[in-house]
């Protein structure tokens, strides 16, 4: 089956603007400019001598257990969506709290999160093997 | 050029690829990427709208409608993967896909395992009805398939593009500690292994640049060559996925379409006593036509 003139140039023009979409995006694009945005997974360049954060949610329940790594089962949320909105969290601690009912909400029969912070992990790199490790605490939201 | 673009494919190939695609979706939503639909319940205020978003003016999802959403996308979905009224299940597919991956996106990350399964769900409905045993040539098919390859390999060359681009010059990428920063962040037993000879993480950046350089081969070749070129490509997948937890399941569905897929079945005649009601004309190029209106 062969197909049409009009269906040729159609099916030409589409690809030729969705090459040209792709190529800007790869060029000035950014991850917003999605599904046209760079192909940037693991395309920054980490200093061998510099350090590796690591960002996440640690949580306090009612009961006083921690819960050490905070993510999609508990939240719904991936680590790095809120790491990649981490200004937002640490200038506004109540999101915090809006993330502690957010569990409450997905696990009503487990007890409730009393205390939420963003906790950061600096692994030290020397010639690209780590050494030291340092943690701080970026933000704390306690329950009221 | 044009040659190329639309060299003639069998229309079977389209329909294993509808089946098979429209089929990963139900395993993508419900099973490997589950964090999607544990949206429903993201608070608004870190809802992030990508610029497709803000255009549409797409308010932060709310709960209900998540769940609309997914249960449509997977009922259309699975009606879609029989093969029938490809144009508008196909078009209604992409749609709520699409749909999905703002829900998906829109919370602070993106994720880049998926354009050459979008675009394929773009070209899925450009093809007209198409039954597994119809080995009839089609230049709309044929067109169809070289867009799904040229976004697979575009997903590997282009990411060089953007180690460049994002690291400093691809030398100064090249020469980084980014897969120990990789490894560090999403600890496997693997990946701790790993940590401990730093320059075999080094070498394998070396080697992951050459693999995404070398993609466009993967138009080139054909027969046993491709096969052994697309098993490499698919180990490299699955050795990402030991070291970091990450594979890029929707991509490599894609890759689907560099096989020769209709010749999974024999060929048979369109009018075949078990082609089911509805199905009789399978071969012609609309669904839908009564058999002996032509």
């Amino acid at each position: 089956m062969t197909l049409s003139t009009a269906g040729r140039r159609a099916r030409t023009a589409a690809l030729a603007v969705g090459l040209a979409l792709l190529a800007a995006g790869t060029a000035w694009g950014q991850d917003d400019h999605f599904p046209f945005g760079p192909f940037r997974m693991y395309a920054t360049a980490d200093d061998p001598n510099g350090r590796v954060l690591s960002t996440y949610l640690q949580a306090v329940d009612e009961d006083g257990a921690v819960v050490p790594r905070v993510g999609e089962r508990e939240i719904g949320l991936r680590r790095a969506e809120y790491e990649g909105q981490l200004s937002r969290v640490v200038e506004r601690p109540e999101v915090l709290g809006e993330l502690a009912a957010v569990f409450s909400r997905r696990h009503p029969d487990r007890p409730r999160w009393v205390e939420v912070s963003v906790v950061q992990t600096a692994h030290v790199l020397v010639d690209g093997v780590p050494t030291d490790e340092r943690t701080e605490v970026l933000a704390t939201w306690t329950a009221p | 050029m044009s040659r190329w673009l639309f060299a003639p494919v069998a229309l079977a190939r389209i329909a294993w690829l509808r089946t098979l695609l429209y089929l990963f979706v139900p395993l993508d939503v419900l099973v490997t990427t589950p964090w999607v639909a544990a949206h429903d319940t993201a608070p608004a205020s870190l809802y992030s709208p990508l610029l497709v978003g803000r255009l549409l003016e797409h308010p932060a999802p709310a709960t209900w409608w998540v769940h609309l959403v997914q249960v449509l996308l997977l009922a259309v979905a699975v009606a879609a993967a029989s093969g029938r009224a490809p144009r508008l299940l196909g078009v209604a597919v992409f749609g709520l896909y699409f749909e999905w991956m703002l829900i998906a996106m829109s919370y602070g990350k993106v994720d880049h395992d998926r354009f050459a399964f979008l675009v394929a769900l773009a070209v899925l409905p450009t093809v007209g009805a198409a039954w597994h045993r119809d080995r009839t040539p089609s230049e709309a098919a044929g067109f169809a398939v070289r867009c799904v390859t040229l976004a697979v390999v575009a997903t590997y060359v282009l990411s060089v593009a953007a180690k460049h681009r994002f690291g400093g010059g691809l030398p100064n990428w090249l020469e980084s500690a980014v897969f120990v920063r990789a490894v560090l962040r999403r600890a496997t037993p693997v990946g701790d292994l790993l940590l401990d000879v730093p320059w075999l993480l080094q070498v394998a950046q070396y080697g992951l640049v050459a693999m995404e350089l070398a993609a466009p081969v993967l138009l080139v070749l054909t027969g046993r060559r491709l096969y052994l070129a697309l098993t490499a490509y698919l180990l490299f997948h699955l050795g990402t996925y030991a070291a970091i937890a990450i594979v890029f399941l929707p991509h490599l569905v894609c890759f689907a379409a560099f096989l020769p897929l209709e010749r999974l079945l024999g060929e048979r005649q369109a009018t075949s006593e078990d082609a089911a009601p509805g199905r009789a004309a399978a071969g012609s190029e609309q669904a839908g036509v009564p058999p002996g209106s032509r």
